[in-house]
């Protein structure tokens, strides 16, 4: 009992000592009041002691971005310094989830796809772009409302903003004006209908050194087995009027809107190059650089390779047009592409990270990047502003133009954590209906049955 | 015999502490390798195990609830599996059988005398050393229709165009040659040291009894190589059940699901639709299908064994 009892004496102590922490922590506070600002800077590194970000991307931009890029960004902020890491497409995704869900990642920034921001957003490995603690570094005159509402909106899930467009892409119809003028046909238009475009495929396939074999075909695009062959024949149905999913989110593409349309995405193969069942991304691509096709569906972000650069094209800027897919019974086509980038919620870099994303997707980081690198820019601001170079001009507009027509038809793949099963089923059924394995019907009536299964 | 009998019972704990001395020394070689095996091989194995009766928890990407034998019978329920099967049976039938007789012909055509036989052994092994990946895109390359030379040199015979990756059976065809063209040399190889290693004097004596070409390779040779024919159609067998590489990069499955492997669908599930636990129920069915059909082989070729 005797030690319980607090004496005077004793209070008297511990009053001295409680004084004198507080005159520590007093002190403390005041000597740290300087560290403020300096430590704000440290977020951005200083020149004795810079600091590190390491970003996750597409080996198909990687390369060119770490070159071309970073130089620029380092202008501004040369004390941050910047490391893209790039992964094939095909293992990005799983890459990211593995790296995002360990205690420590390695990456702050990671370069996403279109359709993988609920993946990525479900298991909590990015940060809100919107929220207070990356408001608080976010530029007064950084200005959200002037990007274009579909590419904003494919890094948004539940009302969030967990990435934001920095190379934005658009599935466009690329067409060959000589090929054209030589089949003795009209320059196509974006009013063209699927029957109008049909019925010029015929006279584009043409014998045109006269030793019996056609050597000129109308057409060329997505036709082998993988994830994006399905966005033709999506495209195709969003412009019919078609959808993927209905509001309560059940596939709703096995009527006879999705069988047309995917009767007329194999019916492509018949005005296609021998072998185009084979033939994707790249296939499409060389055989339209090589003047051999006259029209070709691929992603907008080639138009630079396949119009501009003589190193990789055989063709002009005066010989490519482009313009949204031909018009179903509802609208034009489109489908939206856009890279997004968005900040790991585990990074320790939180300012530079952001520093870095802010510059790149600011009206003047897009616009570096549009000039340098060709990316397409998703604010309105840079689409209609002075392109920096001419060929931009009709780009812009059409871009401009795809946007729209993706935000009116809702041309994009399925959101939801579970998109890429998705998107192997289809890609698998598309595939077996393109290759005539299966009829149309049945086609997508077995995708609907397994992505209803999937997306449970 | 008392004395004997008292040094009996004092050597006997000398012999039980030496023998346990040796086994402690016996175990304590073969811990690291055991270690290692599990780290490297069990665990891996358990892991799937594991996974493939779970729901995969792509948050801790780990697995996670138990779901017993759900994701089986979801497999088992999925045609795609088992179409994917069927086309990986398709493939072995035909490249096996192909790979073992062309290698050991070309085998037993080089092991002949000629000049130049050197070279042409050196040049074998360059398909072995090209990654699958890469083979997989040259023979895009020559068998394209369009830019390909393979389709250019049949024109001049009045053959094709033939469409290598839109006709599923030319498709199989396209796969069947790229994987023959890698291994083949890996089994002309063995083939090779197999003939070489063969007893001089059995030929010599066929020889003196007036035994042409074909008998001594059907009544001499054939017999004689029996079992290192078994042992590397075994070993092949578990080389190309795994195939998938090569018919990623030339026809990516297609056209429609005609090329589809196994292992490749297995990896699509789990890498492109992050469906692990569904992928390791498959990959757990393949290797027990493996490991039952490894066995079987195993069995014939100790019976063929015996037979010759």
């Amino acid at each position: 009992m005797e030690e319980e009892i607090v004496t005077h004496k004793q209070l008297k102590k511990l009053a001295r000592r409680r004084s004198v922490l507080a005159g520590i922590a007093g002190s403390l506070i005041l000597a740290a009041t300087p560290l403020v600002p300096a430590q704000a800077q440290e977020g951005l590194g200083t020149a004795d002691n810079p600091v590190e970000i390491r970003i996750m991307a597409n080996e198909a931009f990687a390369n060119s971005w770490q070159t071309t890029l970073v130089p620029e960004f380092n202008k501004k902020y040369p004390n941050v310094h910047v490391t893209f890491d790039g992964v094939p497409y095909t293992e990005l995704l799983a890459k990211m989830m593995l790296d995002a869900t360990s205690p420590n990642p390695d990456y702050d920034v990671l370069l996403v796809d279109d359709p993988w921001v609920p993946q990525l957003a479900e298991i909590g490995a990015l940060m809100d772009l919107k929220g207070e603690q990356i408001a608080a570094l976010t530029d007064a005159d950084y200005d959200w409302g002037d990007f274009n509402a579909a590419p904003l909106a494919a890094g948004e899930w539940k009302g969030i903003q967990y990435a934001v467009p920095v190379r934005s892409n658009m599935l466009l119809r690329f067409y060959n004006r000589s090929l054209y003028e030589q089949a003795g046909l009209p320059e196509p238009t974006p009013a063209q209908t699927w029957d109008e475009f049909f019925s010029d495929a015929e006279k584009l396939v043409r014998d045109t050194n006269a030793d019996g074999k056609d050597d000129v075909w109308a057409v060329d695009t997505y036709f082998v087995r993988e994830s994006l062959t399905p966005t033709i024949w999506q495209s195709i149905l969003n412009a019919n009027g078609g959808q993927l999913l209905d509001e309560s989110g059940a596939p709703a593409f096995a009527n006879e809107t999705g069988q047309k349309s995917l009767e007329a995405h194999k019916r492509l193969i018949d005005y296609a190059p021998p072998g185009a069942l084979g033939h994707g991304f790249s296939e499409s691509l060389q055989a339209f650089r090589q003047g051999l096709v006259a029209n070709m569906f691929n992603w907008g972000s080639v138009y630079k390779s396949t119009a501009v650069d003589p190193k990789s094209t055989t063709l002009t800027v005066d010989e490519v047009g482009i313009q949204v897919l031909p018009v179903g019974s509802a609208q034009a086509g489109a489908h939206r592409g856009i890279w997004i980038a968005g900040i790991s919620s585990k990074t320790e870099q939180l300012e530079a990270s952001w520093a870095f994303i802010q510059w790149l997707t600011s009206k003047e980081g897009e616009s570096i990047n549009a000039a340098l690198v060709g990316s397409f820019p998703a604010r309105k601001s840079t689409l209609n502003g002075a392109p920096a170079e001419p060929w931009l001009g009709p780009v812009y507009k059409t871009l401009q133009n795809a946007y729209e027509v993706a935000a009116d038809g809702q041309m994009w793949r399925i959101r939801s954590p579970k998109s890429d099963a998705a998107q192997q089923i289809l890609a698998d059924e598309i595939a077996r209906g393109l290759a005539g394995q299966v009829s149309a019907e049945e086609a997508l009536n077995t995708a609907a049955a397994k992505i209803s299964k999937v997306l449970k | 015999m008392s004395t004997e009998l008292a040094k009996e019972t004092r050597a006997a704990p000398t012999r039980r502490r030496g023998r346990t001395g040796d086994l402690l020394v016996r175990w304590s070689f073969m811990v690291p390798a055991i270690l290692l095996l599990a780290v490297m091989l069990a665990y891996p194995i358990f892991y799937t195990i594991d996974i493939s009766f779970s729901r995969f928890d792509l948050s801790s990407f780990g697995a996670g609830e138990w779901v017993g034998w759900e994701n089986y019978i979801e497999v088992m329920d999925d045609y795609r599996f088992w179409e994917s099967l069927r086309v990986t049976m398709v493939y072995l039938v035909i490249a096996l059988p192909l790979q073992v007789v062309l290698g050991f012909g070309i085998a037993f055509l080089i092991n002949a005398e000629w000049a130049g036989r050197g070279l042409i052994r050196a040049l074998f092994i360059i398909p072995m050393v090209v990654a699958p990946v890469v083979a997989g895109g040259m023979w895009r390359m020559i068998l394209d229709p369009l830019w390909g030379i393979l389709n250019y040199w049949l024109g001049f015979i009045g053959i094709g165009p033939l469409d290598w990756f839109g006709d599923p059976t030319l498709a199989m065809a396209a796969v069947i040659i790229i994987d023959t063209w890698r291994w083949t040399p890996f089994i002309v190889l063995i083939a090779t040291a197999a003939l070489l290693a063969l007893p001089k004097d059995v030929f010599e004596a066929a020889k003196i009894d007036g035994a042409n070409w074909w008998s001594t390779l059907w009544s001499v040779a054939v017999p004689l190589l029996v079992p290192v024919i078994a042992a590397t159609f075994v070993i092949r067998w578990l080389g190309a059940v795994k195939m998938f590489d090569i018919v990623l990069a030339a026809t990516y499955g297609g056209p429609g699901k005609a090329t589809n492997v196994i292992n490749l669908f297995i990896y699509e599930e789990a890498f492109r639709s992050l469906r692990f636990a569904e992928s390791a129920a498959m990959a757990v069915i393949v290797l027990i299908v493996t490991m039952v059909l490894t066995g079987l082989f195993l069995y014939g070729s100790r019976k063929l064994e015996e037979l010759f």
